[in-house]
């Protein structure tokens, strides 16, 4: 075997420890440094999967907590102003304008529970399925920041598995927050589309895009969320310009094996579906 | 006739050569480790008490790998007999390994 020949054979079959350059020695352990590589990855995404559902679960007992403790209690509150207010007589004019007034902060209390209980944990993923809670929540987004906002699926009779459907609802909140706060855009677009492989999720708007800098900031604490959720279901994700003038796009893909598409009846009966 | 029988025992019996190596280690990197005892081993069992092996750790002397144009570590270099044979690798492959040193059964 010739000189060059010899030298790439041990490269590729990884005999090599190290290359001895001119004036220095470069320690090259390859197969060790790539299986270490592998398996810390492997940990991270099991890790970064376990926090996830964690956090999902812990927001569920908060919400629960919130609903069941201050919505009762403000429940009694109100009924409590209201037979207040039955026991006044017409001439404690004063005190009536106070338990109005009392009684109106109340509902807007309640109100608020209502709101966070529901933001920590959407029940309407759970009543509606992932494509329908999509859908709505485009057309609140759309109510509440006037950016004209749509949905597209192909996944309409789909059932998702529901820690990818939570981690793709979770993506779409922030997205579409990051939207409302940053892009200064006037239209934005969801689509959820089934491919041979799996499923992919795109958001984009037609605002002044992202720098490189914001995508890769450890400081963007919500792109890095995204990310890890995508990553925690075995898949890809990326944000960048949307390649027209403006505008961002971002894009999931997620193994179609993680996200378990089709009808109900194919799958296990103890695994939750969307 | 005594001088012919002498001469009929040398041709019978060949002189054994002295086998010189120089391997060329990175410290105890996985490979370096593995040439060490694989070197060792065919040694030991192919030209048993005719060798010399001569270790060279680039990490402590890298100007005798440049002297000897030594790129990768491990290394092994067949001084003598001549012609010089350079290996590259951890000397796993036995077969290929003892075919380049020229260590097959003849010299036994």
């Amino acid at each position: 075997m010739e000189e060059a020949e010899k030298l790439i054979h041990a490269l590729r079959t990884q005999q090599v420890d190290a290359i001895v350059g001119e004036r220095h020695i470069m320690l090259v352990r390859l197969k060790q440094a790539e299986e270490n590589l592998k398996s810390s990855r492997n940990q991270l995404r099991a890790l970064a999967s376990y926090l996830l559902s964690a956090r999902e679960n812990e927001r569920a007992v908060i919400a629960r907590e919130l609903h069941d403790e201050f919505g009762q209690g403000l429940t009694s509150l109100q009924l409590g102003l209201s037979w207040i207010s039955r026991k006044l007589t017409p001439g404690q004019q004063p005190l009536q304008k106070k338990i109005k007034s009392l009684s109106a902060t109340t509902t807007n209390l309640m109100r608020s529970v209502k709101n966070i209980a529901s933001e920590l944990r959407p029940g309407v993923l759970n009543e509606l399925g992932l494509v329908k809670t999509l859908k709505s929540e485009a057309r609140e987004f759309e109510g509440h920041t006037g950016i004209r906002c749509r949905f597209k699926t192909n996944t309409a009779k789909a059932k998702f598995d529901r820690s990818a459907a939570v981690a793709i609802f979770r993506i779409v909140q922030a997205a579409l927050t990051n939207i409302a706060r940053h892009a200064h855009a006037s239209r934005a677009h969801i689509a959820l589309t089934k491919r041979k492989n799996g499923v992919t999720l795109t958001v984009t708007d037609n605002g002044k895009g992202i720098s490189r800098k914001l995508v890769y900031g450890h400081d963007s604490l919500g792109i890095t969320g995204m990310r890890e959720r995508a990553l925690a279901l075995g898949g890809t994700f990326t944000l960048g310009g949307s390649g027209s003038s403006k505008g961002t796009i971002l894009t999931v893909q997620i193994p179609l094996s993680r996200v378990i598409i089709g009808p109900a009846s194919s799958r296990s009966r103890n695994t939750p579906q969307f | 006739m005594k001088a012919r029988k002498r001469e009929k025992r040398r041709a019978a019996k060949p002189v054994r050569e002295t086998y010189v190596f120089r391997l060329f280690v990175a410290g105890n990197e996985s490979n370096s480790s593995q040439a060490r005892g694989n070197v060792a081993r065919l040694c030991e069992e192919r030209i048993k008490g005719r060798y010399k092996i001569e270790v060279v750790d680039v990490l402590k002397d890298v100007s005798s790998a440049h002297k000897n144009k030594v790129l990768v570590t491990p290394t092994l270099i067949l001084i003598k007999p001549l012609p010089k044979v350079t290996v590259l690798g951890n000397l796993n492959d036995t077969k290929q390994v003892i075919a380049a040193l020229r260590l097959n059964g003849d010299e036994r």
